[in-house]
């Protein structure tokens, strides 16, 4: 579904990206380890269009995407859910995921809005209870909840998810895993950024490992889990 | 002895009304800058020129050319947002790599063109403005109210009812306060960020065009008063809050009485004085303003 050949990413002629090529197959949960700094948001960056200076190709359904702008990427189905959540915060739980729905309400998809607002609620009833509170004043879990559900809201067939367990405790990141699975097996094609490799590899079909803007492994998440060396530096040993 | 205290009295009034008939203007003003900074964290100080131009090209339209009101007046609306938004593709999205201070000074560089186009086509001379509904003033209490305070007052009320739905009831609204909040998740959504920046600067104009057209019968207009209106709109957004559209409003209201109350109780000569003298105490004694929270001011960058 989503494959970048040889992607170079750059902040001010320094790049952070070098040479990717990843693929993301239709259906699939992918992974992308590494630790702080190695380029993870970059890549998640560069695939939604909001970095400019790139080289090499993004391929989405066999058309190459690098260059346009966000606003565009999100039209063809590509939803981010960005690191640190980054929702509205000033705005209240509902304004956020309807937001999330921009481009439909541009067009005047009432109907399907309203659908999608009851499907997103059915997901995650603490968001339909708290849908008048300001976004900021949500607790962590809810927030990254809420962030989840307001990419959903475009209905996405690629979600690309920054780091969701970030900040969060055990429990709640278990639930927002159990939430990437059900999405998933609802039919959405996901690429996940994480630190948390662990939870990221039980949840994965496939992974890749970066450090310092390069891909130095990748293989069946099965796989890498039993990798001597991916154990040593991201699971604790 | 009476007599004399109940005139002492209807003077206060009288300079209450011409106060707030002003500060409705300022208000306006202030509504202005914090519509452009809300979106984009820029001081567009080209904001006056808005209120100027606004006087003039109604003046051009309705005197010069002999529109009609209802049509000289959406006509000037129009052309003013249309000076806005051009200010926004020639002065501030060429800009690369803008920091907010450089944004700010292509405003003011903006501000010195417009006020010098202004020059060249309407001269140095102020103009007159017949008022929407005569000049036969109403006695009110023994103030004397002109009809035009009314249009004033009346268009910052429609004014605040039309944005009041536009960013609660509308999609774009509240697109563009999500632009405010946080630019770079509203583009993860799809809104066009630069486009929401544009629709900034065609709003103030538009009001900034309202605020001219309206207070020109009153206090007249020439080329070079934009300046001025600058930096009493911006006393007003200072007082109030900067962001804060009530604060705005609240700002300018008593800014604009202020200044009445000084002039008519102190000397007139100092009219324009009372307004730096606010907008320096403000900056001093609250840098947030009556209706900004120091939460805000530490949110936004500048
Ligand atoms: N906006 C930016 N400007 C300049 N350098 C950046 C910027 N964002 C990230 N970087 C640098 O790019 C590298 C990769 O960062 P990032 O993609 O955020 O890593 P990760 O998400 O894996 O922690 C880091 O060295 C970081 O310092
Ligand atoms: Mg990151």
């Amino acid at each position: 579904m989503l494959k970048t050949e040889g992607l170079t990413a750059y902040y001010d002629n320094i790049p952070a990206l070098k040479g990717i090529s990843i693929n993301v197959p239709k259906g699939q949960v992918v992974t992308i380890i590494g630790a702080n700094g190695a380029g993870k948001s970059t890549l998640l960056k560069a695939i939604s269009g909001l970095i400019k200076s790139l080289e090499g190709r993004i391929i989405y359904k066999e058309k190459n995407i690098a260059g346009l702008l966000s606003n565009q990427i999100v039209g063809l189905g590509i939803s981010q859910v960005p690191e640190g959540r980054q929702l509205f915060s000033h705005l209240t739980v509902q304004d956020n995921i309807n937001l999330g729905a921009y481009l439909k309400f541009k067009r005047r998809y009432r109907h399907e809005i309203d659908e999608r607002i009851k499907e997103v609620f059915g997901m995650f009833p603490i968001l339909e209870k708290r849908s008048e509170q300001i976004a900021g004043t949500l607790s962590g879990g809810e927030q990254q909840m809420l962030a989840i559900a307001r990419a959903l809201m475009g209905r996405p067939k690629l979600l690309l998810l920054d780091e969701p367990s970030m900040g969060l405790a055990p429990l709640i990141v278990k639930e927002i895993f159990e939430v990437i699975e059900r999405l998933n097996q609802s039919g959405t094609t996901i690429l996940l950024v994480e630190q948390n490799a662990r939870a990221a590899l039980k949840t994965a079909d496939y992974a890749y490992v970066l450090e310092t803007g390069e891909l130095v492994l990748e293989g069946s998440a099965k796989d890498l889990s039993g990798n001597i060396k991916v154990k040593e530096a991201y699971l604790g040993g | 002895m009476p007599m004399e205290k109940i005139t002492f009295a209807n003077q206060l009034l009288q300079y209450l009304i011409t106060g707030l008939t002003v500060g409705s203007t300022y208000a306006m003003v202030a509504i202005g800058f914090n519509i452009i900074y809300n979106v984009t964290e820029i001081i567009n100080l080209a904001q006056g020129e808005f209120v100027m131009l606004g006087g003039l090209v109604m003046v051009f339209l309705h005197v010069a050319a002999g529109l009609p009101i209802v049509l000289a007046f959406p006509l000037t609306v129009i052309i003013v947002t249309l000076v806005g938004m051009l200010l926004d593709r020639l002065a501030i999205r060429p800009i690369r790599q803008p920091s907010v201070l450089t944004l700010i000074i292509a405003t003011i560089a903006a501000s010195i063109i417009i006020k010098g186009i202004a020059m060249f086509i309407w001269g140095k001379d102020p103009f007159d403005l017949p008022a929407f509904s005569g000049r036969h003033p109403i006695h009110f209490l023994g103030a004397v109210i002109q009809p035009q305070y009314f249009w004033i007052i009346g268009f910052l009320i429609v004014i605040v009812i039309f944005l009041t739905l536009f960013f609660e009831k509308t999609i774009i609204g509240k697109a563009m306060s999500a632009c405010a909040d946080n630019p770079g998740a509203a583009s993860l959504v799809g809104i066009n960020v630069k486009r929401m920046i544009l629709l900034s600067f065609a709003l103030s104009a538009a009001i900034g065009a309202v605020a001219g057209i309206t207070i020109t019968p009153i206090s007249l207009m020439e080329y070079d008063r934009g300046a001025m209106l600058a930096i009493k709109g911006f006393g007003a957004v200072v007082l109030g809050g900067l962001g804060s559209f009530p604060g705005a409003i609240l700002g300018g209201l008593i800014l604009g009485t202020i200044e009445s109350f000084g002039a008519g109780l102190i000397h007139s000569g100092y009219k324009d004085a009372f307004a730096l003298i606010v907008l320096l105490g403000a900056l001093f004694l609250r840098p947030s303003g009556l209706l900004g929270s120091i939460e805000v001011s530490k949110f936004k960058r500048f």
